[in-house]
């Protein structure tokens, strides 16, 4: 531990600073610089100089565009993340908070599904290797990742909810029995994912030579499996996992629109299309920063478990 | 001089061609691997021929109530749409669609940009390659998808003003439009889809920089394109090929996703995201299940093959998790 694994910290830190403000930039002057702002969407058919003139002295959008993304950054560092234009007077974090809670909700559910079934399908599937077992396996979790969202959807909403009964499609909250099949739905690419990494992991861990002496001082074949190998199997985990999250988090736009499932996906869209330039500026940033910090606490997992790869750990030793 | 450094040359390539040809002959072993190729050159052949092998005018309305949402039959193979259209058809020209984008990101994004900036930042080191590796950690640390969505829904409006200029004051005419829509999202995707290959070329090329044969040609005095080209690039190629493989389903998948959100391709172009959009809905499916399965099935088959492909390609690479 010590002074280089903070240090290797602050500098990861640090880096994800100009990442999230070339970020910022980029999207900020890609909505500014088109033509057709929130007013005109604001007012639509009853667009009128004079009244649009007000608006958008009122949302800044009169100013130069380098004078109102210094402003954006102000505000911003100070915790403000700006007004709703399509949601009329709501604060941003008033309409992206709700909608984060749902996401975060099902994002977290189909994290646990989808490493629930994958990691068993995996070993399994490493366990077999050789026999057609695992070529059968790891095909047909292929297959699965292989159908598009948009594809499998209303086939299993008329399977499941008009054939066989089992569901009811409207959204009744996150914590509702029907969140069940848009959760699975979610996890199932994520599932063959996660197979054909732990399966990988596993064959590559038991042709170890320390395996190969847990075994042969005569340890039991539960400790050799528990301590050796899936200790040590389990860590590309780690790295999936972190990585899973944000990525479920932007993914599931397709679900929450197919599903009416009012979650951060469908609200950039909306808001996208409606150009409401702070929301979408907050939801890009809120995912770009998701994504960074999820790869840094990755690295830092790594440090602290696995200790061959600990930064600064040859200063403590040597 | 010039003939000394021929020699080196066929050396080199000596050495490059057997391991390509391995690689080659170890995947035709692969049953499988083997079937998901044919089905991606019919996939692709069906689009490159679309105008030859499509039975109809993918865009030809029939608004009778007989010729719309008919069932599959011998005159429609997989029936027709809202609009009397013929489904089949569709699915060829949307098969053309994703061979084409697939074709111009991965050959200027995957090949060009990702294949030159790889080779450029391992070969060269310093700063160019700090400057290229940090522009692609930001790129990569950053949710694709959400930023393609913005670039491509921002810039809409700015690209009809384009085409109704383009169409006015060029050759291309009423194609102008497609045209632009397409490219906005092509290079929307480009800039994302780099980063993978350069980081797998760099790594490569800083191993294969340290090769006698390398350092021998260097020593005589070669030029760093020629270098490149006929020393270094024979090396990384395998593996840069296996990276490729890997990342084309996705690369197909974002043209269809955002297609499917009406922020792809122009409407007038058959695509497999707004064939889907159209099936979308539940109770159309009840009625009629040919919509999402005559667009469907082509593109899960696209899908799987390219992934089973891959799988087969990164178990050639990595013999360590093969089969024994």
């Amino acid at each position: 531990m010590g002074l280089g694994l903070a240090g290797y910290l602050v500098r990861r830190l640090l880096w994800a600073v100009p990442v999230l403000i070339a970020v910022s930039m980029l999207v900020f002057l890609a909505l500014r610089f088109t033509p057709g702002d929130p007013v005109d969407t604001l007012l639509g058919n009853r667009y009128d100089e004079e009244l649009a003139a007000q608006l958008r002295a009122r949302y800044g959008y009169d100013q130069p565009i380098p004078v109102q993304y210094v402003k954006y950054v102000q505000n911003l560092l100070q915790g403000d993340l700006g007004v709703s234009t399509k949601h009329v007077d709501f604060s941003v974090a008033e309409v992206i908070l709700p909608k984060i809670r749902v996401s975060a909700a099902m994002g977290i559910m189909a994290v646990v599904v989808g490493f629930g079934l994958g990691i068993p399908i995996g070993v399994f599937a490493a366990r077999r290797r050789g026999s057609f077992l695992d070529p059968l396996t790891i095909g047909s979790w292929l297959l699965l990742d292989s159908i598009p969202v948009f594809v499998v959807v209303p086939w299993a909403m008329w399977l499941f909810a008009l054939t066989l009964g089992w569901v009811n499609l409207s959204y009744g909250g996150v914590f509702h029995p029907n969140i069940i099949l848009p959760v699975l739905l979610i996890s199932l690419p994520g599932v063959a994912g996660v197979a054909r990494i732990m399966r990988a992991s596993i064959i590559q861990v038991m042709g170890e030579d320390y395996l190969r002496t847990a075994r042969a001082k005569g340890l039991r074949e539960w400790t050799v499996v528990t301590r050796h190998l899936m200790r040590n199997a389990l860590l590309p985990m780690i790295t999936v996992i972190g990585l899973a999250l944000p990525g479920i988090f932007a993914g599931a736009l397709f679900t929450e629109l197919l599903f009416g499932i009012p979650g951060v996906g469908r609200e950039y869209l909306e808001a996208l299309l409606a150009r409401d330039y702070d929301v979408v500026l907050a939801l890009v940033l809120f995912g770009s920063a998701l994504f960074v910090f999820a790869n840094i606490a990755v690295d830092m997992a790594y440090g602290f478990i696995d200790p061959r790869v600990r930064v600064g750990a040859a200063r403590e030793t040597g | 001089m010039a003939m000394r450094v021929d020699s080196i040359e066929t050396g080199a390539l000596e050495q490059a061609r057997p391991r390509r040809l391995q690689l080659l002959r170890q995947l035709a072993r692969k049953k499988i691997a083997i079937v998901a190729l044919v089905w991606i050159v019919i996939f692709y052949g069906a689009g490159f021929f679309a105008p030859l092998v499509a039975p109809h005018d993918p865009n030809r309305q029939e608004l009778s109530v007989e010729a719309r949402l008919q069932s599959p039959s011998g005159e429609h193979l997989l029936g027709t749409d809202r609009l009397g259209r013929d489904i089949l058809s569709r699915v060829i020209y949307a098969a053309r669609t994703t061979m084409l984008f697939t074709l111009i990101v991965t050959l200027s994004g995957s090949l060009f940009v990702g294949l030159g900036l790889g080779l450029l930042a391992g070969y060269r080191g310093g700063w160019v390659d700090a400057a290229i590796m940090r522009v692609g950690e930001v790129l990569a640390g950053i949710p694709g998808l959400l930023i393609i969505l913005a670039i491509s829904a921002a810039f809409r409006p700015r690209i009809n003003d384009a085409a109704f200029w383009l169409k006015d004051n060029s050759f291309l005419g009423d194609d102008a439009r497609p045209i632009v829509f397409f490219l906005v999202i092509v290079a929307a995707t480009i800039l994302f889809s780099w980063v993978g290959s350069a980081r797998i070329v760099r790594s490569q090329v800083l191993a294969i920089r340290e090769q006698e044969y390398v350092l021998a040609a260097e020593a005589l005095g070669a030029s760093t394109w020629r270098l490149l080209l006929r020393h270094v690039l024979p090396g990384v190629l395998p593996i840069f090929l296996v990276g490729l493989s890997g990342g084309m389903a996705g690369i197909a998948g974002t043209e269809m996703a955002l297609s499917w959100l009406g922020l792809g391709v122009d409407p007038s172009t058959p695509s497999f995201g707004s064939l889907l959009f159209e099936a979308r809905g539940v109770r159309t499916f009840q009625e009629f299940p040919h919509l999402l399965l005559g667009a469907g099935i082509p593109v899960v088959l696209f899908f799987f093959a390219w992934n089973l492909l891959g799988d087969a390609l990164v178990d050639l690479a990595e013999p360590r998790t093969r089969g024994r």
